[in-house]
């Protein structure tokens, strides 16, 4: 029987951002059940990454509320390791000084910090840098740095940000079952929208800070709106 | 060639001393992109600290752990209470507010303890040994060595092999990328700040005796050699500080012997202006490295 704390549930309720005249989320609210892969799409400035800021407390919302596992909630960002929420961030955001290995053991939570570390590289196919420093490597290595950064303290909230963004089809295709067997809660902010369609049960569409679809890979790929602000009319 | 090895070691004993205090100055500039003017005036602070509690129980030792006891609180209260509250969007900011506490540091020991130097005793001897009739090492010279070395090595294994050293790492990095995950990036920068002051506190306790005694300003002149020793160095590096101080060291120690005592200052000026014309960096930078 696994003795893994259990997943949480994370809701917004009724966000809304404003950086002075800029309404940068509007009213939006979204559920992530336990377990579910939720995507998150929407053209440039629809407001993903500020939904994801305001999850990790690094924007506080103008109104509106989160809760985890149905408690109220206000994130700061170094709570989130201890609560089991992990984010992977668009640029990377690795420490140029420091090795892979020891980038990736900031990120873990417990003593055996290096053995961790170690299995999120492997688990990531890129334990055989370990020792190299990470402004060295390729970009698409980078990136499965980035994840095994956020898988090494077991999150039961997996945030990505534009995880395939930079990588070719086979990389994609990795990271897409990758993000099917990681067994947690994914929170994913993707462009590539076959991979968004293929990993994740429900989908959140943001248009110019304003929610205008939320449902399964099926709906949202019929909702007329959706299809006229950022899939695009079929050829 | 008596003299020069005499001088070597004078000028090696000494540079660690500033070796030390640089490792203080590269702690903050790395943490909070700080460069700590008041240094000096904390590490006196300590040392008068130490001064008290010595002539109070007749204790060398304990004078000397209460110093750098006092040194790690005193780096905890100017972060939390002073510099915490900085507005950093300019550098000149922290510069000013650093300055300021010498003014307030230096004042309020002077009203404390007078401004007379007050002589401070060292531990051992300072009559260095010979060996085959040459002038080398002193005791006192023996255990600036250790006290350095046993900090240096401390730190190494601080910053490289524990996982408080690697977040400490982290947090001056990227700091929002640290937080992230799960790193106190406050914390990190408060523990920085007492461990440099601690740090700034032993190269206090270790050069006063050598000088004139404790007294206000004791550390002025100190604070410019060490300063000089990080920027040779790299303010990021604190490899680079250890070699700085060791070069300055030997430059103030060669300078003194062969030529005089009085033109130390200026050679100190000179590699300062020669080194920020040739690479300003430093000589271990590794700011391009840097994110923050």
């Amino acid at each position: 029987m696994s003795t893994d704390p259990p997943l949480k549930e994370l809701a917004l309720h009724n966000i809304t951002v404003r950086f002075g005249g800029l309404t940068a989320l509007d009213d939006v609210s979204l559920r992530v059940a336990p377990g579910r892969i939720v995507g998150v799409i929407g053209p440039n400035g629809a407001g993903k990454t500020t939904l994801f800021n305001v999850i990790c407390g690094f924007v506080n919302p103008t109104s509106g509320s989160l809760t985890l596992d149905g408690q109220p909630w206000r994130p700061r960002p170094h709570h989130l390791n201890r609560l089991g929420i992990a984010r992977t961030l668009q640029g990377v955001g690795q420490f140029a000084g420091m090795t892979v290995l020891e980038n990736v053991m900031v990120g873990a939570r417990n003593r055996h910090a290096e053995r961790e570390a170690l299995t999120a590289l492997e688990r990531c196919g890129v334990a055989r840098y370990a020792g190299a420093h990470p402004g060295a490597l390729p970009y698409a290595i980078r990136k499965r740095i980035e994840l095994a950064r956020a898988l090494v303290a077991k999150p039961r909230i997996l945030m990505l940000d534009e995880p395939a963004g930079g990588l070719d089809s086979d990389e994609i295709r990795w990271l897409g079952t990758l993000i099917k067997e990681v067994g947690t809660t994914v929170l994913l902010v993707e462009h590539h929208m076959d991979l968004v369609m293929s990993v994740c049960d429900e989908i959140l569409v943001l248009d110019f800070g304003r929610s205008i679809a939320l449902g399964t890979p099926g709906e949202i790929s019929e909702n007329p709106r959706v299809t006229e602000s950022y899939l695009g009319a079929p050829a | 060639m008596d003299r020069f090895i005499y001088l070597t070691f004078d000028g090696l004993s000494r540079g660690l001393v500033y070796a030390a205090f640089a490792l203080a100055l590269v702690l903050i500039w790395r943490a909070a992109r700080i460069v700590n003017f008041a240094q000096g005036s904390m590490a006196v602070a300590a040392v008068y600290v130490a001064y008290s509690v010595t002539n109070a129980t007749g204790s060398y030792w304990l004078g000397f752990v209460v110093a750098l006891l006092a040194g790690l609180l005193l780096g905890v209260l100017v972060e939390r209470v002073v510099m915490r509250f900085v507005d950093h969007s300019s550098p000149l900011n922290g510069v000013v507010v650093a300055l300021g506490l010498v003014l307030v540091l230096q004042g309020t020991l002077g009203i404390i303890y007078g401004n007379e130097y007050q002589p401070v005793e060292t531990p051992f001897s300072r009559d260095a040994f010979e060996v085959g009739g040459i002038a080398m090492l002193s005791r006192y010279d023996l255990f600036v060595f250790a006290a350095v070395g046993t900090v240096v090595v401390v730190l190494t294994l601080l910053f490289t092999r524990t996982a408080i050293g690697l977040r400490m790492r982290a947090a001056a990095f990227a700091p929002d990328v640290s937080r992230l995950l799960g790193v106190s990036v406050g914390g990190m920068l408060t523990l920085g700040w007492a461990l440099a002051a601690a740090v700034g506190s032993l190269a206090g306790m270790l050069v006063v005796p050598t000088e004139l005694g404790v007294h206000p300003t004791a550390m002025d002149v100190v604070f410019v050699s060490a300063f000089t020793a990080a920027v040779v160095g790299g303010l990021d590096s604190p490899i680079g500080a250890v070699v700085g101080g060791l070069i300055v060291g030997l430059l103030l120690s060669y300078v003194s012997g062969y030529i005089d005592v009085t033109v130390a200052p200026m050679a100190i000026l000179a590699l300062l202006v020669l080194v920020l014309l040739g690479k300003p960096g430093g000589l271990f930078s590794s700011s391009k490295a840097r994110v923050a």
